[in-house]
């Protein structure tokens, strides 16, 4: 499965960037993740509970840091696991300054998933992965503008 | 040979029962004591196994096992085959590599089995499924046929040096030197894809050791009892009448239940000897989708040799086959394609070439069609390019090639799935395709009703096709028959029952032989405690084998009953006459004994008993075949097709059908009717869909579109023509997978003619609405 799409914050490349990097964030903004812990500099360790069409479990999962070029552009590599299947991918994500306070950010991703997941789950997954991006990228959004009016 | 039963439209007895939910099946069978099975299956399609933990799901509440390929110890054994390689075809390389029981070190596709935990409920079962640990290292998933073929970098097997399950190559005439003398050769790429069984009831098995009478007892949906019955003997070291595995109602076969290898049979009744405790287990929907066998899956690379008016001169057919991740059934699918794709017409040099390859998906074996379709497909399909290559009518170029009546017996020269050398035993193939263009009234669709459509802005298309339906092949089947001392007969046979009818037909067999009623018939299939000879319920082989079986024990019982009512009433054999339900003296029905009280006295108590006393008004006999024997048919279709949507509706459908001679002509329709939808079906809704990874993205009804009664024509218009088989007394072919054949085929040649104002070239058998808008987005325009 590939996923691709763009999203503009309204804040500067490298506080957007920070806050990618930020395992408390990106906690707080996937819908359904239920922690996310810091084992190293570039690994992290998740957990998530997703409801995708008749399907709803919980998956653990490793996601690590790679290419890391900030504040412009990094590689995800993210694989987890659960009782509904498993799902293996990288995304690699790219922070472009546009000026006036803007970032746009650009994903593109290809997602391997297998068991249930697949076989049951694959004909909504495009379209839950879509509306998890956009919450996900709403609520960073609203993270970035507290982030900014603290400092 | 009509008579008073035999050849008779009689209403299915069996309805009764399945109608009014009074039928048993598989999951209505509760045992006391009895636990419950559920399997934990692979996520991977390819993949190291490093470590099942099962600790966890061992000690979950109401957990009585769980199990590994590990806790079997020396039980653990591949397969056996079910069906022997080819090698009675010379030079036919085949790999053998039966099923495991359960994954061991490896698995090789999405849903093979690698634990199995027995509990108190099913509920409990699933649950501690989730308490298992899995831990594999994925691999690369072999999944292109082509491709597997010659890239040997990731081995579904890794001791074989590639892909390769088998190779075989057949050669009837010389097709090179036809092609020399051909003044048109075309060739062309096909695929047809992968299909499910997709019957009503999923698979089932319970299973019950009884440690004091040291039987055991299994009741599941086989197709196979005898077979399954000899296999689990043979793995638990029993004699084969310590285990009986009884055939309760069954919501369909249709193919995959004809497998005796698969988890279920081998490990469970291990377990339940181990446990000492009767186990059920019921497949799910997803299971069978999953693991269940399912059919299809070929690429055919197709070449023909034709003169300038049309006529054959050789064919070519190169085609990868998918056997899936093992090749258990061996290659039956294949060869039946080899057998079906010339088998309409007269092809005087004809290559064929399989090249079946392992993938990390699900076993292939057969599903009704059982590469007879794909043959089909191939074919048809190449005779529609020849016309148009030619500038032919489409039933014009087959006409000139079909075999005609006076052909009979044909020797093809090809080996079949039954191991001996195809010969089309009887028929008018060209009379069949005459009759379907006469109903359908071809010349009017074409002169008249298309013109004006096409005026209209309406997009009508016709297809017409041809197809021969090898079946009825051996080993042989057997049956005994008795009259009972109420009168009334009971039929034992080893064959099994799906839902075909047999309850019905076997009966009006006998029925015809002792003139009793029908009903008085009571006809035993399945159950390996009442007749333990046989082979199953496969290849259309009903009818054709076990009814010989029958039919044979009956006219042996009516022997008996002259010779021992011509005794009691005092008068020679020759005036003896059977009435309904009694032996009479000819011309005088009030002389009479009762069938009922002939069965007593046939059945000597006491005083002078002869040394060789055949006690009873009873016979057991069998048949078997020299070859199988073909049946054959026509199809024409006429769709609309709606150009913006790519919707296509059936307006009508004629089918002219010719399986010799006919038990029940009700039923007859019936199986035809039924084959069709499967047909339909396959043509323009199902599709099994693999991704890259060996992920299975079909495995429900929701993504898996089963054809539903509104998606058939509104009306089935099906002929007859008569061809008896010369190689049974009764004259019968089989017919259960007849209407399965031609609907691809005719579809889309049909679909082809109706969007006329391209070119278009369709290659694959399972369309869809958006794959017909791009096959036309592919066409250049007329």
């Amino acid at each position: 499965m590939n996923v691709e799409g763009e999203y503009v914050f309204n804040g500067p490349q490298q506080a957007v960037y920070d806050m990618f990097n930020d395992p408390n964030a990106l906690a707080t903004a996937v819908p359904g993740m239920q922690k996310m812990v810091q084992v190293d500099e570039t690994h992290y360790e998740g957990a998530i509970f997703l409801r995708i069409g008749p399907i709803s479990a919980a998956f653990e999962g490793v996601l690590s840091l790679s290419d890391i070029n900030p504040p412009e552009s990094c590689t995800l590599n993210i694989e987890g696991k659960g009782k509904a299947g498993f799902a293996k991918g990288v995304g690699h994500v790219k922070f472009t300054d546009l000026g006036n306070n803007q970032t746009r950010l650009n994903y593109s991703g290809d997602v391997n998933i297998g068991g249930t997941l697949a076989s049951v789950g694959q004909r909504m997954i495009d379209s839950v992965a879509k509306s998890m991006i956009k919450s996900g990228c709403e609520k960073l959004q609203k993270t970035l503008e507290e982030r900014c009016q603290q400092k | 040979m009509t008579g008073k039963y035999f050849g008779q439209p009689v209403l299915r007895l069996e309805d009764k029962h399945l109608l009014t939910g009074r039928a048993k099946f598989c999951d209505d069978i509760v045992i006391p004591g009895m636990l419950h099975a559920a399997f934990l299956r692979s996520d991977y399609a390819h993949a190291i196994i490093k470590n099942i933990d099962v600790s966890e799901a061992r000690k979950h509440p109401g957990v009585v096992a769980v199990y590994t390929a590990e806790d079997f110890g020396d039980y653990w054994k591949v397969g056996p085959l079910q069906v022997p390689p080819p090698f009675a075809i010379k030079g036919a390389q085949f790999n053998a590599r039966p099923l495991p029981p359960i994954g061991k070190g490896k698995v090789r596709y999405s849903g093979e089995p690698i634990a199995i935990v027995i509990a108190e409920s099913r509920y409990i079962a699933e649950d501690a499924c989730e308490d298992i640990i899995f831990d594999a290292e994925p691999l690369p998933a072999v999944i292109d046929l082509e491709k597997a073929w010659e890239d040997t970098s990731v081995l579904v097997h890794d001791d074989l040096p590639s892909n390769m399950a088998a190779l075989v190559k057949q050669e009837a005439g010389d097709y090179e030197a036809a092609k020399k003398q051909a003044d048109v050769v075309i060739s062309k790429r096909f695929v047809a894809d992968h299909v499910a069984g997709g019957a009503m009831e999923n698979r089932g098995f319970v299973v019950n050791w009884d440690e004091r009478t040291q039987e055991m007892t299994v009741w599941t949906g086989t197709q196979a009892p005898l077979p399954l019955r000899s296999a689990i003997a043979g793995r638990m070291g029993l004699i084969e009448n310590q285990v009986r595995v009884i055939t309760p109602y069954i919501g369909g076969g249709f193919g995959p239940k004809v497998m005796t290898s698969q988890a279920d049979d081998v490990i469970l009744p291990w377990i339940s000897m181990k446990l000492n405790r009767p186990i059920k287990w019921i497949e799910d929907r997803r299971e069978n989708f999953l693991s269940t066998t399912s059919e299809r899956d070929q690429v055919h690379h197709c070449e023909m040799a034709l003169k300038k008016d049309g006529t054959i001169l050789g064919f070519k057919d190169v085609f990868y086959h998918n056997t899936g991740a093992y090749d258990p059934y061996g290659m039956t699918v294949p060869l039946n394609t080899q057998t079906h794709t010339v088998s309409n017409y007269r092809v005087p040099s004809f290559y064929t070439e399989i090249r079946m390859v392992f993938t990390n998906e699900m076993v292939v074996t057969p599903v009704r069609g059982a590469g007879r379709s794909e043959g089909v497909f191939v074919m048809e399909r190449m005779m529609d390019l020849a016309a148009k290559e030619l500038k032919m009518d489409p039933v014009e170029i087959r006409l000139k090639n079909l075999l005609k009546k006076e052909e009979f017996p044909l020797n093809t020269g090809v080996i079949g799935q039954d191991f001996v050398v195809g010969v089309l035993d009887s028929g008018d193939y060209k009379n069949n395709l005459e009759k379907c263009i006469q109903m359908v009234d071809y010349e009017k669709f074409r002169k008249e009703i298309q013109p004006k459509a096409r005026k209209e802005g309406k997009h009508l298309g016709i297809g017409v096709v041809a197809f021969t339906e090898g079946t009825a092949v051996g080993p042989y089947e057997g049956a005994r028959v008795t009259v009972g001392n109420n009168g009334k007969v009971s039929v034992s046979t080893g064959y099994s029952t799906q839902g075909q009818g047999h309850f019905t037909v076997f009966a009006q067999i006998v029925a015809e032989q002792l003139n009793v009623k029908v009903e008085d018939v009571r006809v035993i299939t399945g159950d390996t405690g009442h007749f333990h000879w046989g082979a199953g319920t496969f290849a259309s082989r009903g009818a054709t084998i076990a009814g010989s079986a029958i039919h044979s024990a009956a006219v042996l019982v009516r022997e008996k009953i002259f010779a021992t009512a011509s005794k009691f009433l005092e008068v020679p054999e020759d005036q003896v006459e059977l009435c309904e339900g009694s032996a009479c003296v000819k011309g005088h029905p009030e002389k009479f004994i009762s069938l009922g009280e002939l069965a007593g006295k046939a059945n000597p108590m006491r005083g002078a008993v002869e040394a060789d006393v055949k006690p009873g008004l009873e016979a057991t006999a069998y048949y078997a075949p020299p070859h199988g024997a073909t049946g054959s048919g026509a199809c024409a279709m006429i769709v609309d097709v709606d150009p913006e949507t790519f919707k296509v509706k059936i307006e009508r459908f004629v089918l002219v059908h010719d399986c010799g001679t006919v038990i029940n002509p009700l039923l007859l329709e019936g199986q035809i009717q039924g084959g069709v939808s499967m047909g339909i079906g396959n043509a323009f809704y199902e599709k099994m869909v693999y991704d890259e990874n060996g992920q299975l993205m079909t495995a429900s009804f929701m993504d898996y579109l089963m054809p539903q009664a509104t998606d058939m024509p509104r009306k089935m218009e099906i002929g007859h023509n008569v061809h008896p088989s010369p190689l049974n007394t009764l004259g019968i072919k089989g017919v259960g997978e007849a209407g399965a054949l031609p609907p691809s085929p005719a579809f889309c040649q049909a679909v082809e003619d109706a969007l006329y104002e391209y070119n278009l070239d369709i290659t694959e058998s399972n369309l869809n609405p958006s794959m017909l808008y791009e096959f036309r987005n592919k066409a250049t325009k007329r």
